[in-house]
């Protein structure tokens, strides 16, 4: 699956910015507060075709039962944010195949 | 031999000569360089070097770290000022896996620690942290005693 996250962000509202212009280490909190499930991955890995962007292990998180995933976003002038994205049932599963284990 | 010199926000006044010299000193060594930056600090550079003398190649930071992969290059270079810059380093440093150079900078010296820091404990990337802002100086001193090793190896 080809995703550019930016142009999802730019024509989609069905996000939730849960933190911006932050930190990366703030942002990784946020997200294990806030998801039901935490998978790892390495900077680099590509989570629904967009390359992650952090330090590692990168957690993503997973809400089944809302149909998201959190992941954190990072533009070199304006720090880390973290989002969370609707992503199908299907798509799930493969992110969770991604998980490095840590 | 190909070196990626990376480039964070540009708001740092000493990033953009480091980043022109940095191109200079490796081109003079024998490596083809690729300065990665966002649109913001590529510009800076096209208008300080209008006709490509120091910086041969210029890509999208984000474009770039789309399309690497592990062999492309065999130095990286990274400016790493900001949280963000520390992130993109060591993004580029695990997909690249080569031999890297973090140049760690700040005004502000726990800052210059804290960034360090985040490349030591995620990279093996060799590091230089100093505390600079608007004299880019005691980042190219530092940055000459590390090329001259490197040439020593």
């Amino acid at each position: 699956m080809s995703f550019c996250l930016e142009t999802y962000l730019q024509q989609n509202d069905d996000y939730k910015i849960l933190i911006q212009r932050s930190g990366v280490k703030q942002c990784y909190k946020l997200i294990e507060d806030n998801a039901k499930e935490i998978i790892h991955v390495n900077p680099g890995d590509k989570v629904l075709g967009a390359r992650l962007i952090g330090l590692p292990p990168i957690p993503v998180g997973i809400n089944e039962e809302e149909g998201t995933i959190l992941i954190t976003y990072t533009k070199p002038c304006h720090g880390t944010a973290a989002i969370e994205i609707p992503i199908s049932q299907e798509e799930i599963q493969n992110v969770r195949d991604m998980d490095i284990g840590a | 031999m190909k070196a990626l010199v990376l480039l964070g926000c540009p708001e740092a006044p000493s990033q953009t000569p480091i980043g022109l010299y940095a191109s200079y000193k490796l081109g003079q060594m024998g490596y083809d360089v690729t300065v990665s930056s966002n649109p913001a600090a590529g510009k800076i550079l096209d208008i300080s070097d209008p006709e490509g003398v120091y910086v041969k190649k210029r890509v999208d930071i984000e474009k770039c770290l789309d399309e690497i992969e592990e062999g492309d290059y065999d130095l990286l270079v990274g400016c790493v000022h900001k949280d963000a810059a520390a992130t993109f380093f060591i993004t580029y440093y695990h997909i690249l896996k080569c031999k890297a150079l973090a140049l760690v900078f700040s005004r502000d010296a726990e800052e210059v620690a804290e960034f360090a820091d985040m490349v030591e404990s995620s990279t093996d990337a060799d590091i230089i942290a100093v505390r600079a802002f608007h004299n880019p100086n005691p980042i190219k001193v530092r940055f000459d005693k590390y090329l001259k090793t490197l040439e020593e190896e």
